[in-house]
């Protein structure tokens, strides 16, 4: 609009108005495919939700809400409920958390901050990359040959013999199960929280690390008490994307959680997820009700996806009101 | 009309017999011998995982043979295979359950759909016990239900040492493994545990995904296979060509009869040859009676519309069917199937001969029958 007063206020040569003539229809026809863009996403994303949970409405209208609350899965029976692999899930995904949150800090700590072993910061961020790169179909065999043995041989039966007075490292340890998966999610989601962490760090101003050094605070004093609270925010979003990651990841998971729908105290004890009962049950699913009790689970998955997503809007928000923004 | 199609066809067939290159086997009903020569077609398929290496084997010798005839076939699970056979995007399904009611009402009724059994299986109960060699462990009905069940726990127990007398069995902890997807293998077992133990039946039933009582569960008969070779102390349910290729230790499983059995093709067939009523509908072989019987047998199936749309293609089919539940037999056993009884082969048949297009059979009603 402004260009077209543009046009009319400056008179032009009519070279210069062709010119601008078809920069304008150029102009349009890129605005109009750009529109369309973000509708057909928006159109996908609404036809997703639609196409999710019509399939859905057979289990949905059958259990209801009681399908969070109810630990029973028996395909004979036709008897469908939730519970069981969502608490694998969030099980798992804690677990993962909980590794990758201290380790992947420690390393963005490391590669942002520490100038002495500048050479090395290279080499480090480009097999972090590598990592990430890895496809989870790969990382899941390396864990279902090599990580399960490794893990029933050496690992469990150490944390049985220090911790074993705890119940969830009680059970015999088969190699498989909640921790296993959550050690393979941790390994899954560290280059994610090691990447967006190290950037958040580096985006600290200068002036305040220069100002607390000044002020005669040490190195950790100053990432203790400086940096850490200016990019809590972001950190706060690296590992709510880590958690993301890890709720949805399908294959690595199935290969090494044990299958098993039950819910138990034990970290060696095996579980299910929501993403595996799906990979697993679908082919063979026969019925509306069982069908539509798999996609009642996929529904289930986004809900918590959702939740996720938008406690992380909420955190940052928040924050990010406070003066401090950072994500 | 459909006379003179038939005359033709077999003075077609005869004809091309005379110039070689056809499948050629001997008709029972005139002693002579009768040809039949596929038209060029692309057959697909989709289904079972749990044929899929005979049916690779089968289809790769059946194109040698008429290299004008592809048969492409996808080991993507029974019920993706009825679904896709179901929505017609393949010739033919597979599946290791006939279709039930409910699904052949999706697929236009029990007459729309022409159920045949192509290949038989037997199932192993596999175990990871050092010191307890191939065939060493026995097994009875009662024990693998409680097992399975969780009553029977570990491999000291008293009920498992009174049949292993002179087998030293571990202080070890059972862990039992079975199959976490849906699967024909599954079925069959649970069809097999349901039909021996009352307890079995009222607590979990048959199903291709049931509610394990007690277990960890792996994809596939080879992560099934390989948990159990990781795993002191395992057992579980792998189908038998699983265990031969990968050298398992498996347990010799009492049959109907009482008699100790370690599972075979043979000990399949023998099983097979005691139901001769089977059909889509009855098809249960488990737990069958005779000395040699193996207990936890089962047909597989493959499916076809009754009424083929495209007739040239519909030809290609019912010979391409017809030469693997006859001469095809042979791919079976090498792959650690057993042939099917010469029964279930002239059930087949006679199913096949229902096959049309345009309301003219495909099959030549003198078609190759088993001699």
């Amino acid at each position: 609009m402004s260009r077209g007063t543009a046009e009319r206020v400056v008179p032009t040569p009519l070279v210069a108005a062709s010119h601008q003539r078809r920069f304008v229809l150029g102009d349009r026809i890129f605005r109009a495919m750009a529109y369309a863009a973000a509708l057909l996403v928006m159109v996908i994303a609404v036809i997703f939700l639609i196409a999710l949970v019509i399939p859905a409405l057979p289990a949905i209208t059958r259990f209801g809400l009681g399908f969070f609350a109810t630990r029973t899965w028996d395909p004979v029976r036709n008897e469908f409920g939730a519970l069981t692999p969502i608490y694998g899930t969030l099980v798992t995904s804690a677990i993962a958390l909980l590794i990758a949150f201290p380790i992947g800090l420690g390393a963005a700590l490391f590669l942002a901050e520490d100038a002495r072993l500048r050479l090395l910061r290279g080499p480090l961020s480009f097999l972090i990359e590598l990592l990430a790169g890895i496809p989870s179909v790969v990382i899941g065999l390396w864990a279902f040959f090599t990580l399960t043995p490794l893990m029933r041989n050496n690992v469990d039966p150490f944390l049985q013999h220090a911790l074993g007075f705890l119940p969830l490292f009680r059970g015999t340890p088969s190699g498989y199960g909640f921790l296993t998966a959550g050690l393979v999610l941790a390994i899954m989601v560290l280059p994610i929280m090691i990447a967006l962490s190290r950037d958040v760090i580096r985006a600290v101003p200068r002036e305040l690390r220069e100002a607390s050094l000044a002020l005669g605070a040490t190195n950790a004093e100053t990432i203790w008490s400086v940096i850490l609270p200016y990019a809590r925010v972001g950190i706060t979003g690296a590992v709510l994307l880590s958690l993301g990651r890890a709720l949805g990841e399908t294959i690595a998971v199935t290969m090494v959680i044990g299958n098993t729908m039950q819910i138990s105290t034990s970290l060696f004890a095996t579980g299910y997820t929501l993403p595996s009962v799906i990979a697993n049950e679908f082919t063979e699913a026969n019925g509306t009700l069982y069908l539509g009790s798999l996609f009642y689970l996929g529904v289930v998955l986004v809900l918590i996806t959702i939740a996720v997503n938008v406690l992380a809007r909420l955190l940052i928000w928040r924050f990010s009101g406070s003066g401090r923004a950072m994500a | 009309m459909k006379r003179v199609l038939i005359a033709l066809s077999v003075g077609a067939s005869v004809l091309l017999a005379a110039c070689g290159g056809t499948s050629v086997a001997n008709n029972p009903s005139t002693g002579g011998p009768v040809a039949i020569t596929p038209p060029a077609a692309a057959l697909t398929g989709a289904g079972a995982t749990f044929p899929g290496p005979f049916y690779d084997a089968a289809r790769f010798a059946y194109n040698l043979k008429f290299s004008q005839v592809t048969v492409n076939y996808q080991a993507v699970g029974s019920g993706a295979g009825i679904q896709q056979l179901t929505k017609k995007l393949v010739d033919f399904g597979a599946s290791d359950v006939p279709m039930n009611p409910t699904e052949l009402t999706a697929a236009g009724g029990s007459d729309a759909v022409v159920q045949i059994a192509s290949t038989l299986g037997t199932e192993s109960l596999a175990y990871n016990l050092p010191g307890v060699s191939n065939g060493q462990l026995k097994l009875t009905p009662k024990t693998i239900a409680g097992i399975f069940l969780g009553t029977i726990k570990n491999w000291n127990d008293p009920a498992l040492a009174a049949d292993n007398s002179g087998v030293s069995l571990p202080n070890q902890a059972i862990t039992v493994v079975h199959r976490s997807d849906g699967s024909g293998t599954t079925y069959i077992f649970t069809d097999y545990l349901s039909t021996v133990s009352s307890d079995w039946k009222s607590k979990v039933g048959k199903g291709k995904s049931v509610s394990w009582p007690v277990g960890q569960g792996a994809s596939g008969n080879a992560a099934v296979a390989t948990r159990i070779t990781q795993t002191p102390g395992a057992i579980g349910y792998v189908e038998l060509a699983y265990v031969l290729q990968t050298n398992m230790t498996q347990a010799s499983l009492q049959n109907h009869d009482g008699q100790f059995v370690i599972p075979s093709p043979d000990g399949a067939t023998a099983a097979a040859s005691q139901f001769p009523a089977v059909s889509p509908t009855q098809f249960s072989i488990v737990d069958a009676p005779g000395q040699k019987s193996a207990p936890i047998s089962g047909y597989s199936w493959l499916m076809l519309y009754k009424d083929q749309a495209d007739k040239t293609k519909g030809t290609a089919l019912v010979d391409y069917l017809d030469w693997l539940v006859t001469d095809g037999q042979s791919y079976a056993t090498n792959v650690h199937y057993a042939k099917l009884p010469t029964n279930m082969v002239k059930a087949d048949i006679i199913s096949l001969k229902t096959v049309t297009s345009g309301g003219a059979a495909l099959l030549p009603s003198n078609a190759p029958a088993p001699s």
